[in-house]
């Protein structure tokens, strides 16, 4: 009988094993059906609605309804459901707006949405300031990590349903915000940090470096500085505000700033640096670019090029707005961005609520109070105008790109100021002499938002 | 019924409510294009209900669990086969419920004696021996399939209880062990390892991934129950060493698998949905789609989708009947293998051949259920009793019978006389009443 009563222990086992297992399988398809459901054809999709609830997204909009443009400014960030763009809020987000639940199957007339942070009338004044000029702007909340404003140029009206796609230009289907671009002397930023954190805030305020208009590193390349005739000795501050190119290439080849400790600097940013290491971004399952450099040796010219934000150095403005909260909130830690702030389900609950998350610090809180007091003073100094009676903290920078020696120009940095917590970084493609400026349209930015905000 | 504690009329007015209550579904929430279709179907399944039932009544058995548990869950998928896409009897379905009506008791009168089946072992063996003979002659290009007219029947199906069989049958021959080399082994069990082999590379070579599992689970229960076999004194070292053997194997045959074999193990379904994935896709959303109570019997699309009737048939059910349904088929089914558990196997040979036939149907419906729903590699077995398949249903029918020989005590009374029986008969039927 013992042997018998062994047998159906087993049996026992095998039942049980197999009811674990459905166990799981229950569990598992409850879990994901809104995900499998998303891929039917046979389901409607909710609404996108920004803070104040105008909408963003509509499966069943018309020009009738709402207008010719009203999408035009979040076309490729917002996007929608046609398959046509695979990076955006909606197309990353379609099991949420599903009017869908395992209990009540599907529904003509849910209630599911998404609520997003974004500021659609604000968004739409930045994208407009642009005027005949393409890039991207970005700003958010650094404190809670709201998205109030993400636009990128050229757009694409989903109110045209593609009937355009031939004679669409470059870039309309992908919003830039997320995607490599080159971030020219805003990486001074970056590279200062790295400074401060290897050699501490007073020795490298001590420091002083020529520039006489150009600088021969140690292999015997040439750094040319932007201004021709040279700006004399100066401190970290100085050059940080003249973007001085011969000050920094100097200050890489310093023997006090050993280059693994730079390297060590951007590997805890979240750069892959010679493909090592990296930390990936992404804003509710959109994905952005991870920032990449190459940091071969102090004296090489490419390293030194790198480390002023030109050459192989590459970064997302999503990423540059970010690191802007980790100076700005004084202790060196990211506070993440996000763009949903509640999700509403088919039958009308809130399903899901936006929680603030911020990372690990990324270097120390002495670093973090020497840098924002250098990008203040800058900001000071030479832009007051952006958002009058508030202390601004800015870098500019101008990014060579491509062969043909175009320019790109961008601004990041963050408002000091408690009440208005906001991190920036616009970016002008291709931007010449006499046309807008990052400046004005982060102005614009900034002055709009304060008074929609408000 | 033994021990169970529900009188056998009470068992069959459950039997009878589950069906009607499911044909009430039928009408209420069905796509019913004609009503004759829908009398055709009530009336073939009530019909079969009843005339099971009037059956196993005059078989005078001492024990209807199993019976009516088969009839209630054969009766199930008659309901859920008939209403895929549109109400309408699947009069193929009917056929292969009532064969595998008859294979259950053909598998309760051949299994129940264990002193005649150990003398019908060659036999079992020359059986299986022409069932491989027959998938390496007569299917073609490394098929399973032996396809005749519009017919097609499937070898390795009736391999299985075969090889539960030779399993159970030879567990009493444990203590003819001899020496060979370093262990103590009998004739019968290097048989039986041989066997297992030649089956394993034949599933391996037809590319049966669907199979080989359930083999495998088989013939591990029946290992496990020579460790657990009373006089067994299996070594701690053998005992290891086949463990360290076994891993290897599975290490082995999971680096080695050819590469069709590669692209199931690891296929990310949501990344190629029109392709290798199409299925499981397609079941997924079926099941999302049809929630906790279906969209209503013939109201589903997964009709449109190949192999809907038997690889996805768990999914096809989910989305018309719901997941709640579906749910409660399972656990109908698992009712079927309890049954083993209230009422223990009167011997060892009984426990043994109780262990093979519920891991038979266990692996089964896992790799069936958890398959589909990409659990787990997608493999392309049937579900037992629900899918489609004559050879499936055959099987599973003579795998019950076997369970309910375990169970039975009649292969206790061979010596019973026949007039001893009349007596008798109105005692077992008492008994049946009052156990039932």
């Amino acid at each position: 009988m013992k042997s018998i009563r062994r047998g159906q222990h087993l049996i026992t086992l095998m039942l049980l094993a197999f009811l674990v297992g459905m166990g799981i399988l229950i569990y598992t398809l409850q879990k994901e059906a809104d995900f499998y459901i998303s891929h039917s054809s046979k389901v409607t999709l909710g609404c996108v609605y920004d803070r104040s609830g105008d909408v963003l997204f509509d499966p069943a909009a018309k020009k009738e309804t709402y207008g010719a443009e009203h999408f035009l400014d979040v076309g490729n960030f917002i996007g929608d459901n046609s398959g046509q763009m695979t990076n955006t809020l909606v197309s990353r987000n379609t099991d949420l707006l599903t009017n869908y639940s395992f209990m009540l199957g599907v529904q003509e007339d849910g209630d599911a949405a998404i609520h997003t942070t974004l500021d659609h009338k604000v968004n739409r004044i930045v994208y407009d300031a642009f005027g005949s000029k393409d890039g991207c702007a970005v700003a958010y909340n650094y404190v809670t990590g709201e998205i109030y404003v993400c636009l990128s140029r050229p757009s694409v009206n989903i109110l045209n349903n593609y009937k355009d796609i031939e004679t669409l230009e470059e870039g309309s289907l992908l919003c830039k915000v997320f995607y490599p671009t080159v971030p020219g002397s805003t990486q001074k930023i970056f590279t200062t940090i790295a400074a401060i954190e290897a050699m501490g805030a007073e020795k490298l305020s001590a420091k002083e470096f020529e520039c006489t208009g150009s600088y021969e590193n140690r292999s015997g390349d040439l750094i040319k500085c932007h201004e021709e005739s040279g700006h004399g000795k100066q401190t970290v501050t100085q050059a940080f505000a003249n973007s001085c190119n011969p000050f920094y290439a100097q200050l890489v080849e310093d023997l006090s700033l050993p280059l693994y400790s730079i390297r060590r600097t951007y590997r805890s940013l979240g750069y892959k640096v010679n493909d090592e290491g990296g930390k990936s971004l992404n804003v509710n399952g959109i994905e952005s670019f991870t920032a990449s450099t190459t940091l071969t040796s102090a004296g090489d010219f490419e390293t030194q090029w790198g480390c002023m934000g030109q050459g192989k150095t590459l970064v997302s403005p999503l990423q540059l707005m970010a690191w802007q909260s980790t100076i700005a909130n004084t202790d060196g830690r990211m506070t993440k961005p996000y763009l949903i702030d509640h999700v509403t389900r088919v039958n009308g609950e809130i399903a899901a609520s936006a929680k603030t998350e911020r990372t690990e610090a990324m270097f120390s809180e002495e670093t973090a109070a020497e840098i924002r007091r250098i990008m203040l003073e800058n900001g000071a100094e030479n832009y007051a105008d952006l958002l009058p009676g508030t202390k601004v903290a800015v870098k500019s920078g101008t990014a060579q790109v491509g062969n043909d020696k175009r320019e790109n120009s961008l601004l990041t940095g963050f408002v000091d100021d408690p009440e208005f917590p906001i991190a920036f970084c616009v970016v002008i493609e291709d931007r010449k002499k006499g046309e807008v400026t990052t400046s004005k349209i982060t102005a614009k930015l900034l002055q709009n938002l304060k008074e929609n905000l408000k | 019924m033994l021990k169970n504690g529900i009188s056998y009329i009470g068992t069959v007015f459950l039997l009878l409510l589950t069906h009607v209550s499911m044909l009430g579904v039928v009408i209420v929430r069905g796509n019913i294009e004609s009503p004759t279709n829908l009398l055709l179907l009530a009336g073939a399944v009530l019909g079969l209900d009843l005339a099971y039932i009037a059956v196993i009544k005059w078989y005078r058995q001492m024990t209807y669990t199993l019976d009516l548990l088969l009839l209630c869950v054969l009766n199930m998928g008659l309901i859920f086969q008939s209403c895929f896409g549109e109400v309408q009897l699947s009069v193929k379905h009917l056929i292969t419920c009532l064969a595998a009506l008859a294979a259950c008791q053909a598998g309760f009168l051949l299994t129940r004696n264990q002193e005649w089946i150990r003398t019908k072992k060659p036999y079992i063996y020359a059986i299986i021996g022409i069932l491989i003979l027959s998938i390496l002659l007569l299917t073609g290009d490394r098929s399973m399939w032996i396809n005749i007219g519009s017919f097609s029947l499937q070898p390795s199906e009736f391999i299985k209880p075969c090889f539960v069989l030779i399993c159970a049958a030879s567990i009493m021959e444990l203590h003819k062990k001899k020496k060979i080399l370093f262990f103590y082994v009998s004739k019968d069990t290097l048989c039986l390892c041989a066997m297992a082999l030649v089956i394993f590379g034949l599933q391996w070579w037809c590319r049966d991934l669907g199979s080989l599992p359930t083999f495998a689970a088989v013939f591990g229960c029946a290992l496990v129950c020579r460790f657990c076999y009373p006089r067994a004194r299996i070594s701690k070292t053998a005992v290891g060493a086949l463990c360290v053997g076994a891993a290897i194997v599975l290490a082995a045959a999971w680096m080695l698998a050819p590469s069709y074999v590669q692209d199931r193990l690891h296929v990310d379904i949501w990344a190629d949905p029109y392709g290798n994935g199409y299925q499981q896709c397609q079941a997924l959303i079926g099941i999302a789609r049809g929630g906790w109570l279906g969209l209503g019997p013939g109201q589903g699309y997964l009709h449109n989708v190949f192999a809907y009737e038997s690889d996805i048939v768990f999914a096809s059910i989910c989305e018309e009947w719901g997941l709640l349904y579906a749910f409660l088929m399972v656990i109908a089914i698992l009712m079927m293998l309890m049954t083993v558990l209230m009422n223990p196997p009167k011997s060892y040979y009984h426990a043994t051949m109780a262990t093979g036939v519920v891991a038979v149907f266990v692996v089964q419906m896992a790799l069936n259920i958890f398959g589909s729903c990409n659990l787990i590699p997608f493999t392309g077995v049937t579900l037992p009793f629900i899918s489609q398949g004559g050879s499936s249903m055959v099987t599973c029918g003579f795998l019950v019978g076997m369970l309910k020989a375990g169970q039975s005590p009649l292969f206790r009374h061979k010596a019973d006389k026949p007039k001893k029986k009349k007596k008798h008969s109105k005692k077992k039927k008492a008994a049946g009443r009052v156990k039932a």
